[in-house]
């Protein structure tokens, strides 16, 4: 069994500072992993950015993350991503990384992913250039999640997204915005792939459960919609069926990263 | 350019609560009825709840403001989810 806490949606800064880490204190009782689901800051400002550093920083479970449209509100969405490296936070953008996490073995692939919309119901790259672009920036990045998802050589694969995939986790958003929250681009490239599970944030009017159209499970993990520090979802893998007495608490990370240029 | 037509207030609102620094909040919901505003969603602190007010009392002072927005919860999960 490997124990997933997933948030998404922090919009940490100064005025935020410290809020999420007394909850984080005993987040080894709870979870093996720490996924963040993106906007980890409110202006995508380095200075937003060391806040949330400092907030995830050296806990004692591997932490993986992805940026979300906030943390490219500043333009420097690169440095926000080598500044958390720099603290031991795994940031994700068309990349897969690898846990070994005493004795299972979990693969994270992330990206941030970009809107477009649902399918029959979305934009086309047809017409003006910037509406070319706008999709064209959609395929592309969900052409990296499937390649970083097929890099995983572990059999317990997790898609890890700041916009979402489906519509089922966006229902409480407004119909007319769906196509600014996500794409069906997303969930074809982790139904392509396979994966155990789908976390992305993002819709903070939505609600928690869907399922891609491949049976694929997805949970939205934006802050106001968890209510909470975070969520933890109990991944049992297909060598562990049924097996909920295992632990891997304590286990070292082991993260191989490939990179998709 | 102004409107009185509470439709083109309400999208100007909502687009200044999304672009202003002071708030950039996406998440937040404007409806208006009458001269009363109601703003809901979910913000990260206090600080940011009470920036909502001032932004949209700068934007339209003549409308009552109501802030319905609630800081979000932030303890420990209580319960896990089995996905098998």
């Amino acid at each position: 069994m490997i124990r997933i806490a997933a948030v998404g949606d922090v919009h940490l800064g100064e005025d935020a500072r410290g809020r999420l880490r007394p909850a984080l204190e005993h987040l080894p009782d709870h979870a093996d992993l720490l996924l963040l689901a993106g906007d980890l800051t409110k202006h995508g400002t380095l200075a937003e950015a060391r806040v949330v550093a400092e907030e995830f920083a050296g806990l004692p479970v591997p932490v993986v993350a992805v940026l979300g449209n906030h943390d490219h509100h500043a333009d420097v969405p690169e440095q926000i991503a080598a500044l958390l490296t720099d603290h031991g936070i795994h940031v994700l953008e068309g990349e897969s990384t690898v846990l070994r996490l005493d004795g299972a073995a979990v693969g994270v692939a992330g990206v941030k992913g970009f809107g477009g919309g649902f399918a029959g119901k979305c934009g086309s790259a047809f017409g003006e250039p910037e509406m070319k672009s706008f999709v064209r920036h959609t395929e592309k990045v969900a052409a990296r999640l499937a390649d970083a998802l097929h890099a995983i050589d572990v059999p317990v694969r997790v898609a890890l997204t700041h916009y979402s995939p489906v519509t089922d986790t966006l229902r409480g958003e407004p119909l007319e915005i769906y196509p600014f929250l996500g794409s069906y681009l997303l969930a074809e490239a982790i139904d392509d792939a396979g994966a155990a599970l789908a976390v992305h944030g993002h819709a903070h009017f939505g609600t928690e459960h869907g399922t891609t159209p491949g049976g694929v499970r997805v949970r939205n993990v934006a802050q106001p919609v968890i209510r909470c520090a975070y969520k933890v979802y109990n991944l049992h893998g297909p060598d562990e069926r049924g097996d909920q007495s295992a632990s891997a608490t304590g286990g070292q990370a082991s993260p191989h990263s490939t990179s998709r240029a | 350019m102004s409107s009185r037509t509470p439709q083109y207030a309400a999208a100007r609102l909502t687009q200044a609560l999304a672009e202003d620094p002071r708030t950039a909040e996406l998440g937040v919901r404007v409806q208006l009825r009458g001269d009363h505003v109601y703003l809901v969603g979910e913000v990260a602190s206090e600080e940011r709840r009470q920036h909502l007010t001032e932004v949209v009392r700068e934007l339209e002072p003549e409308l009552t403001v109501h802030n319905e927005v609630g800081v979000v919860e932030c303890r420990e999960p209580s319960t896990a989810e089995e996905l098998d």
